[in-house]
This record gives structure tokens, sequence and C-alpha cells, in this order.
């Protein structure tokens, strides 16, 4: 390229960029800007539209009483296409378009980025989905986390065994992901405590590998009645149809990232039988979120999992508005860490990390080849 | 880690694996043994039949199909179709480029690799797709060890491909002149080979072949994803060159090899380092005897 091409390039890209500019123009003060941020698009967007709806509701739903502080709330959408880059990229749009209440991300990796553009532009962020402690362990103040933690989750299922499973032989898999060691780690840990024994035996699978019966078979060795596994559901459907194919009966035990229907599909429906797995209550059980449940079936049909996660994120947000009298964002988070919210999964407190107070976790279990919530009590 | 007994189990994971590998092998090798292409779009061959088996199985199950005969006809669907994007991929990719020098369709063949990994995802999406049969997971046990049924099936078709290939090449006029374009292409052509066929049919073999080891394995893990493919054909590309790369049966020992050693190393060494212990191994053999297990040192052809 030559000079002269050079500056007239740097001409046209500094006058394309004066545009875009232009298009970013803040808010006239009129309104309050909040966002919901998540995987709009790609293989999560489904999870994504469940997060925008139940930001839409409860937005709708504020409008309707006339907004806050005597302005009216607008929705914004960012899409972070479960990518960190994008993630951080979105967040600093949303900066520059004048958002001071973000509900999102939905991944950990997604969160963990964008949040530290939160925090130093001192934007409240909500998160309804993502369960890495890194996200709260920061300790930035006006960084929230309505959903659980996976520490909760890895404890959630040791008292569970502890509880009903006095005596099994424990083994624990993990597949060296963040997520996945964390999780397995968190459960060991309480369960060393809980029950004073150390687990039959550990184990790594590898997440890229569809053939888990070397370590499987090494743990055949060892003779456990249950086997904990920190990690995802297609290596969790692969671990039980390759146990089953083992002989081996050993139970499994696995978190919210085997929570789905494809790892009962993969596993088998018959080999599944049985299995149990950590993961928030079914909301449309709990007699406090009946209103709620009704009115999005109304607006949108199915509730997902983390809607009403999305849903109370903005409710929170909001709440903390009103009571602080300010847009400011650190205002609007100090407003939040004092108050006690009634939400639909019923009271909620958040400790100075920004976790909510009270582990949502509760047991599920494949009954008849489909996912059963189990009674808190049994 | 592993205990005396669970040795044999440990064995018999890994014949699985490298039974599996060995098929796809046998495409990498036949194609270089007749071209000297290595043909990296091989991984992504199987990831399509793979996926075409699955696809084939939900649409006979839906149409009422008995389950005993969906599990046959949807290999003969994939390997068939396969073994039609095998014929059409050395037709429209590998032939024009055929007198080009090595360079350009070894670059095509990886160009061709990202263009199905692409076209599946587009078509048929991110997500894992699982095979609509739950096979059952019951077998024998004979002492420590437990064989799946689904293993037997597995080690059973391979078998009875390799040595029905194996019979095809040596007893075949077809085979005689697979060997003959093997030697020299252009004296195969002199005497009336006819050369091109002989090269179309090699891709059609290979790839239905790819195919069959596609089913096998999403029958016996019960998914697959559009991304499948490269770990199966990096790990067969290695078995092939392990045998000795254009020759059948060290495809086929190479195959075996890589998957009992495999099998051995995630039981005693942990599975983070399996692939380690294979290609350490691939890179003593080759620093040992650089032609492979069973390969022969041949004069540079002319």
């Amino acid at each position: 390229m030559s000079l002269r091409h050079f500056t007239a390039c740097s001409w046209a890209s500094a006058a394309l960029g004066l545009l875009l500019l232009v298009g970013c123009a803040g808010t006239d003060g009129k309104v309050i800007r909040v966002a919901c941020v998540g995987p709009m698009t790609g293989e999560q967007a489904k999870q994504g539209k469940d997060m925008l709806e139940g930001a839409q509701l409860a937005v709708e739903e504020w409008n309707a009483k006339g907004g806050v502080l005597g302005k009216k709330i607008e929705l914004l959408v960012g899409d972070d296409a479960q990518d960190p880059k994008q993630a951080n990229a979105v967040a600093n749009k949303m900066f520059t378009q004048g958002v001071v209440v973000i509900d999102g991300h939905y991944n950990s990796s997604c969160t963990i980025p964008a949040s530290e553009v939160y925090n130093q532009r001192k934007m409240v962020c909500l998160t309804p989905a993502s369960t890495n402690p890194q996200v709260t362990d920061r300790k930035y103040p006006t960084i929230f986390r309505v959903c659980g933690r996976d520490d909760q989750q890895g404890r959630a299922a040791a008292q569970w065994i502890a509880k009903h499973l006095p005596g099994a032989r424990v083994a624990v898999l993990d597949d060296k992901t963040t997520y996945g060691q964390g999780l397995a780690g968190e459960f060991t840990k309480s369960y060393k405590e809980l029950t004073g024994k150390e687990p039959v035996f550990t184990g790594v699978v590898v997440k890229e590998d569809q053939d888990h019966t070397p370590v499987l078979t090494n743990m055949k060795g060892s003779s456990p009645d249950i086997v904990y596994f920190g990690g995802l559901y297609p290596q969790g459907g692969l671990i039980v149809k390759q146990m089953r194919q083992l002989g081996m009966k050993t139970s499994f035990m696995s978190g919210d990232g085997t929570y789905d229907p494809e790892f009962i599909r993969i596993a088998g429906p018959e080999n599944a039988e049985g299995s149990y797995l950590t993961f928030i209550p079914d909301q449309e059980k709990l007699p406090t979120a009946k209103k709620v449940v009704d009115a999005y079936k109304k607006r949108f049909g199915e509730v997902g999992p983390y809607s009403l996660y999305s849903y109370e994120a903005i409710n929170i947000a909001l709440q903390g508005m009103v009571k602080a009298g300010s847009e400011d964002g650190e205002k609007v988070a100090q407003a939040i860490h004092s108050m006690a919210f009634d939400t639909v999964f019923g009271p909620m407190q958040f400790d100075a990390k920004g976790d909510v107070l009270v582990s949502p976790y509760v047991m599920w279990q494949v009954q008849g080849g489909k996912l059963v919530q189990l009674p808190a009590d049994s | 880690m592993t205990s005396g007994s669970a040795f044999f189990q440990q064995i018999v994971n890994g014949l699985t694996v490298g039974a599996v590998y060995a098929l796809i092998a046998l495409g990498y090798t036949m194609v270089y043994g007749i071209i000297e292409l290595i043909n990296f779009a091989h991984g992504e061959i199987y990831m399509l039949g793979a996926y075409f088996g699955t696809i084939a199985a939900g649409a006979l199950l839906l149409a009422g199909v008995p389950v005993y005969v969906t599990l046959p006809l949807a290999l003969l669907a994939a390997a068939g179709l396969t073994g039609l994007y095998g014929l059409s991929a050395e037709r429209m990719a590998y032939r024009p480029l055929r007198k080009a020098g090595r360079l350009a369709p070894l670059i095509t063949a990886l160009g061709l690799s990202i263009f199905f990994q692409q076209l599946v995802l587009l078509t048929q999406g991110a997500k894992d797709k699982v095979f609509p049969l739950a096979i059952t997971s019951a077998g024998v046990t004979l002492g420590p060890v437990r064989v799946a049924y689904i293993q037997m099936l597995i080690l059973a078709v391979a078998a009875a491909l390799m040595v029905g290939l194996q019979l095809f090449v040596q007893k075949t006029s077809m085979g005689r002149a697979m060997r003959c374009t093997a030697q020299d292409p252009l004296m195969a052509s002199l005497v009336g080979v006819p050369v091109n066929r002989v090269i179309s049919l090699t891709f059609v073999l290979g790839s239905s072949l790819a195919a069959v080891a596609g089913v096998l394995v999403v029958v016996y893990y019960g998914k697959v994803n559009y991304l499948s493919g490269y770990t199966a054909g990096l790990k067969a590309f290695t078995a092939a060159v392990l045998g000795g790369i254009g020759n059948i049966p060290g495809a086929m020992l190479g195959g075996i090899f890589l998957g009992v050693v495999e099998g051995l190393a995630a039981g005693y060494i942990g599975g983070e380092y399996k692939d380690v212990v294979a290609f350490v191994i691939l890179v003593l053999v080759l620093i040992i005897r650089p032609q492979g297990l069973l390969g022969v040192r041949v004069p540079d052809k002319v």
C-alpha cells in the first residue's frame, strides 16, 4: 500500500469511526436503560432467549407500575455469543449506551471478563446463571449472583450422600475443566468433612475423549457404590453408558452441567435410571412463583431453567434503585447489599461478596427416563 | 491404578478402540498407496458416515422398520452414501490436481476437511447427535473380563471387513489392478488398467470402510458431533504411519496396536497421558523403522 493510499484509508476509517460514535449516543436522561446480556445466537440461543423473556416480563411489570424514579425503563439486548472476547466488547458497548443495570451473562467464562468492565464503570451486574465461584470471589462491589455457586452445589451433593447413603463407597471423577474440577473438589472437601472418609477412588476423564473405559476399569477395581462426577452431560452420559457396558452397577451423581435430557439419551434411559443430579428446584412447583409462572406462560410459553432468575435479577436491581433514590451504580449496589428481597424463590439476601445466602440446590433423580425432583426431606 | 486382573479388561477396551482406528486407517493407507496423497479429509468422511448412519437409523425407526434390521440397513446406507462423498471428493477436489505436484492436493485435502466440518455444522448444528437406538449394555463376563455384546459386534465386523478387503486386493482382478496402479500408474495405464476407475474405487472403498467405523462408533458411544472426525482421523493417520503407510495389513496392525497402547497407557498412567504415550511410540517407531512396522523400504519411484 502506498503512503497516499494509506492516508486516504485512515481518513475514511476515521470518518466511519465518527459515524459510529454518533450512533452510540447515550440516553438523554428521560429513561433508565437496563440490559439483558447473554448468548442470544449460537448453540445456547435458547438459554439467551429464556433470560431475555424473564427480563422482558420484569421490565413490563415495572413500566406498568410507572417505572422507577419517575422514569420509564428501557430494556436493551446484548449478545455475547458465549464468547469471552465478545462478552467484553458487548460490556463496553453497554457502557457507551448509558446502561446502568446488567442482567447477565449466562456463561461464567463470559461473566468473569465482562464484570471487569462493569466493575471499572461502576455498573450494577446481576448474573442469573453463572455459577463459577470466581464470578463473585473477586469481591467487586457492584457484581451480584442471583443463582447458586458451584461450591454450594458440591456441598449439597455431599450432604445428600452423608444423609441418605452413609455407608456408601464413593468414587470421584472430574473432567479437568475449571467447572468440573471445582465442583468435584468442593464435593470431596465436603464429603470428607461430613463423613470423615476419603473417596475410594479418584480419577480424571479427558473431555475430548469418547472412550472412558480405561479409567472406569480402574474404578471398577475399587468397587464403589456411587460415583460423583464433576463435568458436563456428554461425558456424564458416556460414563454411565460405559460403566454398564463394563458390567458395573455403580450409581451416578453429578451437578447442573449434567442436567440435560441429552444426558439420559446418551447414557440410554435404562442405564441412566436412578442417577442423581443436583439442580435448582422445579420453579413450576414453587408456591411463591405461581403468579409469575402463570404470567410468563401466558406471555411467552414454557419457562426456562434460568428465566425466573433473570426476572428476579431485574427486580432486585430496580428495587435497589428505588431504595437508593439514584441511578448511580455504587449507590444502587450498596442498597442491594443492605436489603432483604421477597422473590419467587422465597426470601433472598446477599452476602458481602454478592452471593445469595441460602443455597438453592436440591436433588433430582432419573426415574422412568425422566428427571424428577426428590422431596427435600426424603 | 490398574490391578493385575484389570490388565485383560484394558486389553479388551483397547482392542475395541483399535479395531475402529484400523478401519479408518485403511482408507488413509489405500489412498496413499495408490496416489501418494495423504487424504486429510478422511477423518471427516468417517464423521459423515456416523451422521448418515444416525440419520438413516432415525428415519428407518420412524418408518416402523423393526429394530434388528435397522442397524444393518443403517450401516449399508451410511457406507453407500459416504462412498459417494468419497467418489465426488476425488472427482472434484483431487483429480484436477493429480499432476500438480504433492503440495496442492495436500492443501486441498485440508480445505475439504474444513468444508465437510462446516457443512455438517451448518446443516446439523453444533450439538451432539445421539444415535436413536438405545443399544443394550449387556455382555458376557469371562473371569475378570467383561465384554459387551456391542464390543463383540465391533470386533467381528472389523475383522470381517479386513479379511474381505485383503481377499479383494489379493484375489480379484480389480484388486490386481489396484496393486498395479500402486506400483506405477503410468505403466499400469499403458497395459490397459483403467487407472481413473481404480483410483475412484479406492476412494469409495476407503470411505465406505470409514463410514462403517463411524456407524459402529456412534452405536457404541451413542453420540457424534461435527468435530468428531478430527481426533479420530489424526489417530487413524498415526495408526497408518505406525503400520507402514501404503501397506494394508500394516494399517490393521497399526490400528490395533495404537488402540491397545492407548488403553494400557490410560489405565496405568492416566487418561491425560495416553496421547503422549501414543505419539512417543510413533516417534520411536519412525526413528528406528522409518518405513513403519510392516512397511517395506521402496526405492524412490522416478
